[in-house]
């Protein structure tokens, strides 16, 4: 008997890959996104050529820094300065009140940058080395961003810079000595926005800006960037519209760090 | 159509088109990359048997969708668009290159934003690029089409695809 070859017509091949679509659509994001993941461990090498390359011509000789190796140090030194803030005020605490010392239990997860989207990057660590969703990651000493989804051996990672990127931030003032809580989100482009800020509050073009401490994501503020524009509101003119310019050098990159912080075990 | 070779093709468009190397010709502050899965979507769906197209539009579709954190969006959108392009193709012949440049720009942006609607159904925030990178990154691919047409052209030769003409092959028009 003869064998005849099967083709569907080309409404059924259609329809049959039209529902297809529908089933990986209605299929949940936990298991699609291993598939996503699966490509960028396989193919990591070949994704991260172009990053090899550029590492190299960064590499400025002779005695000077690079312009992203000052960036770096700056942000350093913001964070050092922040430290010390905080640690001063802490030992005035200490001095008035004797309290029982906390365990030092944050920890850096250093991961490697396997590719990277608009507003998004993927990183080579998941949920064996710790990582959750709502975590804090940081790029060049400050924040870039939060870990949005995770699997076992990769996560990903939303940027400050995306519009669905929220979280809670304090507005360094140094010349009142003062600091101002609000929410940054993302204007999707480069920078970020904060809103709702009253007028009343003295910011100014160059303030830094912190995430602000949560309990069991991070254990004290990490720069995020400065002030690049604040003016009146457009909708209301008794509050700042304020944008942000994050520390980070988007195409600079190559690894980051994500804040663990183990969670005290009860006995 | 070799489809063996055709996977090479696409999986090699989907590494490169999503590695560190297209920074190199990225344009502007905002990073504006040519989408090469769009450029083979168009390339494919108008040169290709109507059978071998569906086909093809649904398997770059899922390429595209690989590379993001979503399998579904770019597969559905993709496949319908490309679909759809193969059968307007036998009214419209996209033979001339500018005509063909300027279906990549219009493909561009009604894959992209019938992608986002699907991606809704999906995830309550989408994290899409915005009308100006979606137009500029479409414009790109256009423009680039213009120097990539012939090695694409000569690719699909070698997958064994528009040797005849772009357009209908003579037995389907019959």
């Amino acid at each position: 008997m003869a064998h005849r070859k099967f083709k569907p017509s080309k409404l059924t091949l259609f329809i049959g890959l039209f529902l297809l679509g529908i089933i990986f659509l209605l299929l949940p994001q936990d298991v699609t996104s291993k598939v996503n993941f699966t490509f960028i461990d396989i193919f990591d090498y070949f994704l991260n050529m172009g990053t090899a390359n550029q590492q190299q011509q960064n590499k400025t000789p002779g005695t000077f820094v690079s312009s992203q190796e000052y960036q770096r140090l700056q942000t350093a030194y913001a964070n050092l300065d922040e430290q010390y803030s905080d640690l001063k005020s802490q030992f005035e605490k200490l001095s008035k009140l004797r309290l029982t010392e906390t365990d030092p239990t944050t920890g850096l997860v250093i991961a490697k940058i396997v590719n990277r989207k608009e507003h998004q990057l993927i990183i080579n660590r998941g949920s064996k080395d710790g990582l959750a969703a709502g975590q804090y990651v940081l790029g060049d000493n400050a924040v870039i961003g939060l870990i949005e989804q995770v699997s076992d051996d990769i996560s990903s990672v939303q940027l400050i810079t995306s519009t669905s990127c929220k979280m809670p931030i304090k507005i360094s003032a140094p010349e009142i000595n003062a600091y101002f809580n609000g929410t940054i989100q993302g204007d999707g482009k480069t920078g970020a926005k904060i809103f709702n800020i009253p007028q009343k509050y003295k910011i100014r073009t160059g303030n830094s800006v912190y995430a602000a401490e949560r309990a069991g994501l991070l254990a004290s503020s990490r720069i995020i960037g400065k002030i690049s524009k604040c003016k009146l509101g457009a909708k209301s003119a008794v509050v700042w519209d304020i944008d942000v310019k994050p520390m980070y050098e988007f195409e600079n990159l190559m690894d980051v760090a994500v804040v663990v912080i183990k969670k005290p075990e009860f006995k | 159509m070799k489809w063996f070779r055709f996977s090479l093709l696409i999986l090699a468009a989907t590494i490169i088109g999503s590695s560190d190397l297209m920074n190199y010709i990225s344009v502007t502050e905002r990073f504006i990359k040519p989408n090469l899965l769009l450029m083979l979507l168009v390339y494919f769906a108008i040169s290709c048997e109507t059978y071998d197209a569906i086909i093809c539009s649904f398997a770059i579709g899922f390429a595209a969708d690989i590379t993001t954190t979503l399998i579904g969006p770019y597969f559905l959108s993709y496949g319908i668009i490309g679909t759809a392009l193969t059968f307007i193709r036998q009214v419209i012949i996209l033979k001339k290159t500018a005509q063909q440049a300027f279906a990549i720009l219009l493909t561009g942006l009604v894959t992209q934003l019938l992608a986002i609607i699907l991606m809704k159904f999906k995830i309550s925030t989408v994290t899409n690029a915005g009308f100006f990178i979606t137009f500029a990154m479409s414009m790109y691919s256009g423009i680039l089409w213009f120097m990539l047409k012939v090695p694409v052209v000569g690719l699909g030769k070698w997958l064994g695809v528009g040797v005849h003409r772009f357009g209908m092959r003579m037995e389907e028009r019959m």
